[in-house]
């Protein structure tokens, strides 16, 4: 069966005063009906970007998707109208924002964002979007409901406000969530809760969730494929325990070493991957990593290593891992 | 043991909340910290972990007495500092210091990295001209930033160089106590490791001790000797790092403990979390008895009765959970 949603090679760039920032630079992934994929790395690595791409909700006119395809269902979102792709988003494709406090209407009623949709996508009426919304809530496990749904978002706490997203993002009952760091606001137990919460309502609908992330504990929690990115490109991808047990790209294997872990005797060094993120603007030559990368080949200054499979569904965008070696595996 | 450099006795600050426009009338406290006691010794980093709003970056502020406590002792060099004016706080400031989390918003955008480091020395007149210049320079090359980069303006280093700046201030003045609130949160993962190997670093040349303030569990579990559970304004549990991570005692820090993912997807599959109920209730309406209780999944029938004392539980380990308490005197 085709897969639910394929995103191919897109590249979306924005206008800055500064020169052409290439915030997304040919990023191509699926994920497939009820599946729940991760798309993993740093600020400013594009991972959102690529994420609102798909919804077009990149800002413009600074930002523009400059070439690619969105395919949903097999059709192509880029080619759709607006009005055609009003009726898309929230309806089939929702997405849960990473700070509630600013993506809520201060002045709506809780009840009234979640309806809003409702009415729009399904035309029910305001009463019948109301009664909806109040059993959105208790699915979302928010106390008093029937109270709650009456409040505005100030009157809610953090993890609840989230909570109310996470309605908004199911009420119209979408084939694909995506979750821009959802649980990047909150505390650990909440986290947990609200993770916990995601994973069940996705699994209950069959939803297929994108889950944006710096956090290499929660994708591995909760995505069974990663798409690991850097400098707006995806430099690895495959099953999750094949990216976490047997690194093809040296960022990803940098990453792994870098985080301390609760359930590894204590070491008494970090390994930190050293120098910063690329410009944007004007990426070097070759491999973007390769000024940080302690492996790189006279190759990786000069050609821009492209993802080839190493091994059966698990690709990675380096010349050294794609000469067979992997000299950063101990 | 090291010799003690902070001693906290029973600390309480209690933020009034008040009603009225004009005349304002306090309704209600705001326990931010309520009675903490614990030390810090020389050159040892002291982890302090809980969730936003527990109370963790008011208690460091009320040590530097960048907040005055409402009531309770800090004893540096033997001198209550809560006792001191703030003209004779001047002098100790220049042993404690501080990192903030943000170092987007605690470095002055119209100083240049010179002005910024430097300025500890200006306030105090520890040097001047050729000194203060190569001092300002050797602070560059300790925290691995370039010296040319002197001249350069907050907005011309990324994030991690930035913390580097804050934590040269910090340095500036050869403190012997630093508090670091939540130094590594604003900063990229590869990036975060970057930091704390740093922080080691300077901790092992100059012996400066640290209040290491996170809320990542794994983190602190790296850079910390002892770590210090708080919840609402308390001390739920102090012990030693590797008797913590190992045994915890209180519910609330195995609950803690069980939600950090592990980045390894073949042990996430095997490991239960523990889900804790609801969230963090308002410190201006406190549960009764245990403050955790309704949060607990162990609370029994004492637990909304009975307040727990922070006690021994052997081994370098004080917990404040009934469980725990055998018997009351």
């Amino acid at each position: 069966m085709a897969p639910l949603l394929e995103v191919k090679n897109i590249r979306t760039y924005f206008h800055t005063q500064d020169g052409v920032v290439k915030a997304v630079d040919g990023v191509s992934y699926d994920v497939n009906r009820g599946e729940t994929i991760a798309l993993v790395g740093e600020s400013g690595c594009g991972k959102t970007v690529s994420a609102l791409s798909i919804l077009r909700l990149v800002a413009e006119p600074a930002g523009k998707i400059i070439s690619g395809e969105i395919l949903f269902n097999g059709v192509d979102l880029l080619k759709l109208s607006d009005a055609e792709m009003h009726k898309m988003r929230g309806a089939r494709i929702s997405i849960i924002f990473q700070e509630p406090q600013t993506s809520l209407n201060p002045v709506l009623t809780i009840g009234r964002q979640i309806s809003e949709g409702l009415e729009f996508h399904k035309n029910m009426s305001l009463h019948d979007g109301m009664l909806e919304a109040t059993r959105l809530l208790k699915l979302v496990g928010i106390p008093h409901p029937e109270r709650r749904v009456y409040e505005y978002p100030h009157q809610f706490s953090g993890g609840m406000r989230q909570r109310a997203m996470i309605a908004i993002a199911i009420a119209c009952q979408p084939q694909l969530i995506i979750a821009d760091e959802p649980t990047t606001v909150v505390d650990v137990t909440i986290q947990a809760q609200l993770l916990e919460l995601i994973r069940n309502i996705t699994k209950e609908l069959d939803t297929a969730l994108i889950l944006i992330t710096h956090n290499l504990g929660i994708v591995a929690r909760y995505a069974k494929r990663v798409f690991v990115m850097y400098a707006g490109n995806i430099v690895e991808y495959g099953q999750a325990l094949d990216v976490y047990h047997q690194p093809c790209h040296p960022y990803t294997a940098g990453l792994l070493a870098s985080v301390p872990r609760l359930d590894e005797p204590r070491k008494n060094r970090l390994q930190p991957i050293e120098g910063q993120p690329p410009d944007l603007i004007a990426p070097p030559a070759g491999c973007a990593f390769q000024a940080r990368c302690t492996y790189s080949l006279p190759q990786c200054s000069k050609e821009k290593p492209v993802l080839m499979q190493i091994t059966p569904g698990h690709f990675a965008a380096c010349w050294i891992s794609q000469r067979g070696t992997k000299p950063w595996q101990k | 043991m090291a010799e003690v450099v902070i001693e906290v006795n029973n600390l309480a600050k209690y933020f009034p909340v008040t009603r009225g426009l004009f005349r304002q009338k306090k309704i209600a406290d705001v326990k931010a910290v309520d009675g903490v006691s614990f030390t810090i010794h020389k050159g040892e980093t002291l982890g302090l972990v809980g969730e936003s709003g527990c109370g963790k970056t008011t208690l460091g502020k009320c040590i530097l007495q960048l907040l005055r406590p409402t009531s309770g002792e800090v004893l540096f060099e033997s001198r209550d500092l809560c006792e001191l004016s703030d003209k004779e706080l001047v002098p100790i400031r220049a042993k404690l210091q501080v990192i903030f989390q943000d170092p987007y918003d605690s470095l002055d955008p119209r100083f240049t990295a010179m002005d910024i480091i430097g300025e500890p020395l200006r306030i105090h007149n520890i040097s001047k001209g050729k000194e203060y210049r190569d001092r300002v320079a050797e602070l560059l090359d300790l925290v691995g930033l370039a010296r040319y980069m002197a001249e350069r303006y907050p907005h011309e280093f990324s994030g991690g160089q930035r913390q580097r700046l804050g934590i040269a201030r910090a340095l500036a003045l050869q403190p012997e106590f630093i508090m670091c609130d939540e130094p590594i949160s604003a900063l990229d993962v590869s990036i975060q490791a970057q930091i704390i190997n740093l922080l080691d670093d300077l901790q092992q040349k100059f012996g400066v001790a640290y209040l290491f303030i996170s809320h990542d569990l794994s983190v602190v579990r790296h850079i910390s000797d002892r770590v210090i559970v708080m919840y609402l304004g308390k001390i739920m549990e102090i012990s030693t790092r590797d008797e913590l991570y190992k045994n915890p005692l209180h519910p609330y820090t195995q609950a803690l403990l069980s939600a950090v993912p592990i980045p390894d997807p073949a042990v996430e599959i095997k490991r239960d979390v523990i889900l804790l109920k609801g969230e963090v209730p308002s410190p201006m309406n406190p549960p009764t008895g245990c403050v955790f209780h309704p949060r607990c999944y162990r609370a029994f029938a004492d637990c909304p009765k009975i307040v727990p004392i922070l006690a021994d539980a052997g081994g370098g380990h004080q917990v404040a959970c009934l469980l725990y308490e055998t018997s009351r005197p």
